[in-house]
């Protein structure tokens, strides 16, 4: 057996090391191989990128064909638009869908409308300068004539009067006459979102101050959060701006399509149909692995390093249902790490110790610039590399990382070790890789063998069960997420 | 508490005079003197944030030649104040506010009836707020408003607008009229409740 699908590189930045630092993947290591995805879940939809000759004109593609239905009226010559993108996007499938999708937006409103005056507006999460980065990677300065800005929350504010009261939006995001909201719907923190509104998310977050999202992380509780992006997205002030969306439709094995529409709660009925279907059944059937050691290899922050579009934090998470919102506290979320007393005491008894099935992880290759000692105080965690601990240590926000953690010279000295410690030769690394996952062969076994009956359990007994939770009509969520209807999306 | 090893440097030769960094700045270290930005390096606690805000790229985080700790300690005759504060301003005394730090509320709190002024004060004195800059605001401002203390806004700055709404003020009316939708108010009402009131 060997690895088909490759590891994402690592990309040069100012929050991870040098990339010539990072010498062995995790899916370089002895006895691993890859499982399809589709061998794993056989109703995913086929995708449009990657494709057979990587062909980023699908992209651009479906992009002028979602955005055919759209009404841009409201826009007229002399108006201002600002196209609100974040991050995240930037790390889908190496980060080239979405920056030609927003170029293609770009494009196509400049061409119906007449509108010269637009501008990108890029949000970030907590590594300020991240989209100014991708800015530059993806030409994207130059494509929007040097109007392509990233906004952090600590930059200027703007009250915004909702219906509970002022939140603080981000001046730059709304100093324009219309905005477009371009997105993307992959699942990633459903401990946070628990697919709830996910459509809405950036109006709360990358598009908003810090007050907000502070908010959304300590005010409201770990499920009524969720409305704090509503609220703003609801607001008179934002209504008036706003003109549309357009989403990157992201799937477990790649990018299934584009989509757009003037209302943004149609979208976000279709995002949450997909997600649960199809990354519900990824994460319920990560969270049937019994033990195994997690190495972690993706340029972005630790929770956010992915397998089979499943992000580490969803992992470390993956023992209990976070999709079902009966469950108040997901093992991993910043409410539950609230709620650890002195001496790592749970407050109550909704807190849900991290999954136990973890048994070691490998920090093969990841970022700073996320809060991440958490990780690190739960599971046991072994860094590849000195450089890479001193950037922890240099990290304002992981100043207590390597306390917790130990360094290893390299890979090799690092799997030698989690093997003592993890008693478990099941090994799954998160490297981005798109289409499979990168496992050693008992674990690809392991899997082989629990998918059907996972799937049959999602299909038949979670899925009814999630929709009715976020009140969507069964039969039309049903179909929105079947196969059939991606097909024909 | 946090360990304080780094500190800011400008260039002066890059640094154009903006104020975007002085707006920026978790603590107030630094000010404006002949159109250049100037950090007290006393009171600067290596947050970057102006590092990471500055158009210009004039500023860099350098170690220090003496790190010090960042920590308010809570004598045992002040504990009951503190946990009371805490719990007014809906918070368990133990909870953590600060993920980077780990800064737990009691620490704030006790900051507070310390006589720390603004979220800034409570920034030097316990270090929190100056890891990711962005998630524990909200919690800082309740306790200043449990404490009947009006925090002191820096003058022209970008680094708190003001206190926002929680669970416990969301009307009846929306939480009737979303019900079903996934949001889960009274529930998540009922769990913040249990955690302010667990031993």
């Amino acid at each position: 057996m060997s690895v088909l699908f490759s590891p994402a590189e690592p990309r040069e930045s100012q929050y991870g090391i040098n990339p010539v630092l990072v010498k062995k993947r995790g899916a370089d290591l002895e006895n691993m191989t890859s499982v399809l995805l589709k061998d794993l879940i056989p109703d995913l939809p086929d995708v449009i990128y990657p494709n057979k000759d990587n062909d980023i004109n699908a992209v651009k593609t479906a992009t002028e064909k979602a955005l055919e239905s759209v009404d841009m009226s409201m826009i007229k010559p002399n108006h201002t638009v600002n196209i609100l993108a974040s991050h995240h996007g930037f790390t889908l499938v190496g980060g080239l869908p979405y920056a030609e999708m927003l170029k293609t937006i770009k494009d196509v409103v400049e061409k119906k409308t007449g509108c010269k005056n637009i501008r990108l507006r890029a949000g970030v999460g907590l590594r300020f300068r991240e989209t100014e980065e991708y800015i530059r990677r993806f030409g994207l300065d130059k494509h929007f004539n040097n109007k392509a800005i990233g906004i952090a929350p600590i930059d200027e504010g703007i009250p915004i009067e909702t219906m509970i009261g002022t939140l603080y939006g981000l001046r730059r995001a709304y100093d324009a006459d219309w905005i477009i909201h371009a997105h993307n719907s992959d699942v990633r923190e459903v401990h946070f979102h628990r697919q709830v509104d996910r459509a809405v998310k950036p109006f709360g977050m990358s598009y908003a101050r810090i007050e907000t999202r502070s908010a959304y992380h300590q005010n409201m509780g770990p499920r009524a959060s969720n409305f704090v992006a509503r609220a703003i997205f609801d607001s008179k002030f934002v209504q008036e701006k706003y003109a549309f969306s357009c989403f990157l439709m992201v799937v477990p094995n790649g990018i299934m399509t584009v989509d757009a529409d003037n209302d943004l709660y149609a979208l976000n009925e279709r995002v949450t149909a997909t997600g649960c279907r199809y990354y519900g059944k990824m994460m319920t059937l990560l969270g049937a692995i019994d033990e195994c050691i997690a190495v972690l290899d993706f340029p972005c922050p630790v929770p956010y390093v992915f397998s089979g579009g499943i992000i580490y934090a969803n992992f470390a998470g993956a023992n209990i249902d976070l999709y079902d919102l009966d469950n108040p506290l997901p093992p991993y979320t910043w409410y539950t790490e609230a709620f650890y007393g002195k001496r790592n005491r749970p407050l109550v008894d909704e807190v849900v110790p991290v999954n136990p099935a973890i048994k070691a992880c490998i920090h093969n290759y990841a970022w700073t610039g996320y809060p991440s000692s958490f990780f690190a105080e739960h599971v046991p965690t072994i860094v590849v590399g000195y450089e890479q601990a001193e950037l922890f240590n240099k990290d304002p926000q992981n100043t207590t990382y390597m306390k917790h953690a130990v360094v290893a010279e390299n890979t090799d000295v690092a799997i030698d070790f989690a093997f003592k410690i993890a008693k478990t030769d099941k090994i799954i690394v998160f490297d981005g890789a798109v289409g499979g996952i990168n496992v050693s062969e008992s674990l690809a076994n392991h899997l082989l063998k629990v998918a059907p009956s996972i799937n049959e359990k999602v299909e038949h007994e979670l899925l009814p069960k999630w929709f009715a939770q976020r009140g969507l009509d069964l039969r039309k969520a049903l179909l929105i997420g079947s196969k059939e209807a991606a097909v024909n999306y | 508490m946090k360990e304080i090893n780094f500190l800011a440097r400008v260039d002066l030769e890059k640094c154009n005079g903006c104020t975007i960094c002085a707006r920026v700045c978790t603590t107030g270290a630094i000010t404006m003197q002949n159109r250049k930005a100037v950090i007290n390096q006393d009171r600067c606690v290596g947050c970057a944030a102006c590092e990471q805000r500055c158009p210009e790229y004039a500023i860099e985080i350098i170690r220090r030649e003496s790190p010090f700790i960042a920590q308010v300690i809570i004598e045992s005759s002040l504990q009951e104040a503190v946990d009371n504060l805490c719990r007014s301003a809906k918070l368990h005394p133990e909870q953590v506010v600060c993920y980077c730090t780990g800064t737990r509320a009691e620490e704030i709190a006790a900051a507070i009836l310390k006589g720390a002024k603004s979220p800034e004060d409570v920034s030097f004195l316990t270090g929190a707020r100056t890891g990711c800059k962005v998630e524990c605001i909200q919690p800082i401002l309740r306790l200043f408003e449990a404490a009947k203390v009006e925090p002191k806004k820096p003058e022209g700055g970008w680094q708190w607008y003001g206190l926002t709404k929680n669970v416990w003020e969301i009307p009846k009316t929306i939480r009737d009229q979303y019900e079903g939708r996934g949001f889960y108010f009274d529930k998540d009402e009922e769990l913040l409740n249990k955690v302010i009131h667990s031993k």
